[in-house]
């Protein structure tokens, strides 16, 4: 046979040059992603958008914050400093920040420069309506031995506006510095808090960096309770390592069981140790499902691993398909077994990629990731199993187990019966059965049905965020203009907003660079009010024996000052803070505007609402959204596919046939509703993508079934081995702890049962060919 | 999270001079083994528990002719604090105690502004007040001089941050602490200049009162 010959070439071809692109695609950092982010959906309105989410998650995904505490904050300093100098050495960090040394010489000509841009609207306020309160205020603190001072001299700055500024400069957090280190402390809960933050090198969310950070973590909280001190840690990259842990242990448990389920399966089938050969296609699927998955996209999610796994199932059928021919073909020849199949079998291949082609149609890059995987994977083991297994197997010959087929013929007589019950009342009754669950099923559209994180990294959060009272949200407000003086004239007016918000209670903060720098309308305007300051409102200061040309000078000084863009005010120290909420764009400047504290997106969304080139973004809120209505689509997609299968097997069966065939997927479907209804499971994305897999895979039973090639019972055989390994690889799968992927194999599991159990009422195609003596039973279906 | 805006310092000139103090006549107690000259300095302050006297504080600023003068009473109790009563140019009381620096309100002792720094430097004071001198020396160098009469105690600030506030720290006396100079980087620079008239006079009831006793 020289096609088989070529066949096998090509196909051994194939499989060196996968082979050689995964040795260069895993040749240094494995190409694996736990990044949870990266399941969000990438599809953002504009470049700016996503410009500035890319900002706003940058310290979610690079940083890990450390607080070691100590109830003896000279011990907690140190314990600190021990674990920066260790940190410091880690080729995993690019900077271990834990003191911090501003520049006072930097810092003090920025204030002076900036005196009136960065003064606060308040007390810019006070100085224009009541200049004689505000520097008789002045000259009390000059006199005060205990007044408020700043880095710059009393003649450098006789009104003492930089004191203003920092005192204005709100503090958002309740950390403080240490003037002696210069670490940040914060005091809570009878213990000293000093933070550290780790800096990553690369956003690197390959499995290395999240588990070396989450090692780190774990030594240095061992070491720091050597020290009788605490560690609290938090970070994008702990999540990331905890997801990856989890996924580790679910792929390797579920794969183990779902192999050894099979093998055993196969073996205690076929009695001979050739058989395991059948595991050849499944190698083969992975190889090529991980290779493609890696060339397209880059690198290949933990979460598409899993699901992954659980194509085992499938791609093991493949050659089990013309295996079990032995029950009935003999001799069994391996070639006239596969010529006998191969039709099936290629149909089978083609509905399944078909279910999975839906998925990647989703907006959501980790299930485009999952359907890329299982196509690829799919047509790997299908071209293993037609073109490199026939070979290997020749001369095998099967020792089909019996006792399978004794099971089959047992399950032939009460499919029988099952068969008796098939009327219009039992499908109806099942149906109403059905929709009693379905009624009772709730919806969940949100973030939760991707992932569950681990409750204590959510905890040790909880309290990172109450010991710095720092809680960053991922809802920010993004604001754009023309030029920087329009983007900040436009962020007051939302500021204006959120300060009322504030006030009203829910916002817990915000911050925007119209907080360190005002428009250059208010800089000119207080500029002009000081040349025209009364004399006599100097007064106070000319009592305590500053000279009146000191004075004049001071206020020509002041108002000869240049305005300060925001571009300038952020290159200085003071505005290190602020310097990620300012960027450029091809139109002109963006500032965004973060927030802090959880609110509600549809109060945010009022707040921003009216005000020219504000725009909320709120990816978590927009994501319920896309779920949602991915969802419905997906729902309608369903009832499509349903529609065009049913037409394509009236087409091949006849109506009616076609009918009874297409009941058996729709009516599991119903069925599998129902149970998750019944049992308090909520109807999410995965579910619905679950059970498109259930109808091209129930399709696939019931035609088998249906056409009974072989006899009923073999092909019943044939069907328990394909659902019960398909069982075993997808049920398995219920029992993740991911939301996503238990949805998922949780509706496939149940799907497949009700398929398996309901396969039989497709009637029998040979038999009522052969027997026209079978009375028609007009109330059957 | 911010660095620069808590990395400012918030200074207070007098305080640190009045906290310094505190050192010098009250926390001598728990003083650990030291050069051995320290050592003797702590015992001598230590043997005068409770001092009442007369201050003046001027502060000498770059662009004015003359000091800034502000004169009253202090009492300073080794273990419970100190009280700042300052008559001219206004009166008003302050305190040091454990808790902090605090200001007499009408309603009561109110601690000053608690921002960036200060919690710092009430923490720093309070340190002191208990003697807990490991806190001071983390921060400064302390080196003891013998001047003609008396001694003399000069204090270097250790960190780059306290460097570009402080150039140094000298706190001069006999018996007990008599004068503080603080030099500022800046080049401003504060006197404060302790004259204890009784170390006999027992705290009053409203002395008392006010030191949380």
């Amino acid at each position: 046979m020289v096609s088989e010959r070529l066949a096998l070439r090509a196909f051994l071809l194939l499989i060196v040059v996968m082979l050689a692109t995964a040795a260069w695609q895993w040749r240094g950092a494995a190409p694996v992603s736990a990044n949870l982010l990266e399941l969000l959906p990438d599809e953002m309105p504009s470049l700016v958008e996503q410009q500035a989410v890319t900002r706003i998650e940058e310290p979610l995904n690079r940083e890990l914050l450390v607080l070691v505490g100590h109830a003896n904050r000279d011990l907690a300093l140190k314990l600190a400093d021990t674990l920066q100098a260790q940190w410091a050495q880690q080729p995993i960090f690019d900077k271990v920040q834990w003191r911090f040394q501003p520049d006072l010489d930097t810092v003090r000509k920025q204030l002076l420069d900036g005196r009136l841009a960065y003064l606060p609207p308040a007390d810019a306020a006070q100085l224009i309506l009541d200049p004689h309160d505000f520097i008789q205020a002045r000259a009390s603190e000059l006199q005060n031995p205990f007044g408020a001072s700043s880095p710059v001299a009393a003649q450098d700055d006789w009104l003492g506006l930089s004191g203003r500024i920092l005192k204005g400069l709100i503090n958002p957090t309740r950390m403080q510095t240490d003037l002696g280190t210069g670490a940040l402390v914060s005091e809570y809960d009878g213990k000293y808090w000093t933070l550290l933050r780790g800096h990553t090198r690369v956003n690197a969310f390959d499995l290395q960096v999240p588990a070396q950070a989450a090692e780190l973590v774990r030594q240095a909280r061992s070491q720091v309770a050597a020290g009788q001190g605490e560690l609290l840690a938090t970070g994008g990259m702990l999540y990331a390592a905890a997801a990856s842990d989890q996924a580790t242990r679910e792929m390797s448990l579920m794969g183990s069981i779902a192999t050894a389920g099979s093998l055993f399966l196969l073996l205690g089938s076929f009695r001979r140790w050739r058989a395991v050969m059948v595991m050849i296609p499944v190698a083969a699927g992975i190889l090529s499902g991980v290779v493609v998955c890696v060339t397209i996209f880059g690198k290949i999610h933990v979460l598409t691993l899993v699901l992954g796994m659980s194509l085992t199932g499938v791609t093991i059928d493949y050659a089990m398909h013309y295996l079990s021919k032995s029950f009935t073909l003999r001799p069994w020849n391996v070639r006239r077994a596969l010529a006998l199949v191969l039709p099936g079998l290629t149909l089978s291949m083609l509905t399944s990629s078909l279910g999975y082609l839906t998925l990647a149609w989703a907006p959501f890059p980790a299930l485009r990731q999952i359907a890329t995987f299982s196509i690829a994977s799919l047509a790997g083991a299908y071209l293993c199993a037609v073109c490199l297994l026939p070979p290997l197997l020749k001369g095998f010959k099967p020792a089909p187990h019996s006792h399978l087929l004794d099971v089959a013929r047992f399950l032939v007589r009460s499919q029988r019966k099952i068969r008796r019950l098939r009327s219009y009342s039992s499908l109806a009754l099942l149906l109403v059965l059905g929709l009693g669950g379905i009624v009772m099923l709730h919806v969940q559209d949100d973030l939760r049905q991707w992932v569950a994180p681990s409750r204590a990294l959510q905890e040790e959060a909880r309290q990172v965020s109450a010991i710095t009272g720092y809680q960053p949200t991922s809802q920010f407000f993004l604001v754009t203009g023309a030029t920087e003086n329009e983007v900040l004239r436009r962020q007051a007016a939302l500021s204006a907003r959120l300060e009322r918000a504030r006030s009203a209670g829910g916002l817990q903060g915000y911050r925007s660079v119209d907080q360190l720098v005002s428009p250059v309308e208010r800089q000119q305007a207080l500029a002009a009010m000081l040349t025209t300051l009364p004399a006599d409102a100097l007064a106070p200061l000319a009592a305590l024996g500053v000279s009146d040309a000191s004075l004049r000078q001071e206020i020509d000084r002041l108002g000869a000052l240049p305005p300060v863009t925001p571009s300038q005010a952020l290159a200085g120290p003071l505005g290190e803070a602020w310097r990620p909420l300012w960027m450029q764009t091809p139109d002109g400047f963006a500032g965004l505007t973060s927030l802090q504290g959880r609110v509600g997106s549809a109060d945010l969304a009022a707040l921003g609402k009216d005000l020219p080139g504000v725009e909320l973004v709120d990816r978590l809120g927009s994501l319920s959204e896309l779920f949602s209505a991915t969802r419905q689509t997906a729902s309608w997609l369903m009832g499509a596919a349903c529609l065009v299968m049913g037409a394509l097997l009236g087409l091949h069966f006849g109506l009616r046939d076609g009918f009874n065939i297409l009941a058996v997927p729709v009516t599991s479907i119903v069925l599998t509703l129902g149970v998750l209804g019944y049992i308090g499971q909520p109807l999410t994305l995965f579910v619905l993508f679950g059970l498109i897999l259930v109808l091209t895979i129930g399709v696939d039973y019931a035609i088998f079934m249906f056409e009974s090639i072989s006899g009923r019972s073999t092909t019943l055989a044939g069907v328990i081995l394909d659902a019960g390994t398909t069982l075993l690889s997808f049920g398995l799968l219920a029992l993740s702890d991911t939301p996503a992927v238990r949805s998922f194999g949780l509706a496939v599991g149940l799907g497949i049962t009700f398929c398996f159990l309901l396969s039989p009422w497709t009637g029998q195609h040979h038999a009522r060919r052969a027997t026209a003596t079978v009375p028609a039973r007009p109330k059957t279906l | 999270m911010t660095t620069t805006r808590q990395a400012t310092p918030t200074r207070r000139r007098a305080l640190i001079a009045l906290g310094l103090a505190c050192l010098m006549g009250g926390a001598s107690s728990s003083l650990p083994a030291y050069a051995l000259d320290l050592d003797q300095l702590a015992a001598q302050l230590s043997s005068v528990p409770l001092v009442h006297g007369k201050f003046v504080q001027e502060k000498h600023l770059r662009g004015l002719p003359k000091p800034l003068l502000s004169e009253g009473r202090f009492v300073l109790a080794r273990a419970s604090g100190l009280l700042w009563l300052m008559e001219t140019p206004v009166k008003q009381d302050y305190r040091i105690v454990p808790t902090g620096i605090e200001q007499r309100t009408p309603d009561g002792w109110k601690a000053i502004r608690q921002q960036a720094g200060l919690a710092q430097q009430s923490r720093m004071f309070t340190a002191v007040l208990q003697g807990d001198r490991t806190a001071l020396e983390r921060d400064f160098t302390l080196s003891l001089g013998k001047p003609a009469t008396g001694w003399q105690l000069d204090l270097v600030p250790k960190s780059a941050m306290l460097k570009q506030i402080f150039t140094g720290i000298t706190i001069t006396g006999a018996q007990y602490v008599e004068r503080i100079e603080m030099n500022e980087t800046q080049g401003d620079r504060t006197v404060v200049r302790m004259m204890g008239n009784s170390t006999s006079q027992p705290l009053s009831p409203q002395e008392k009162d006010d030191l949380g006793l």
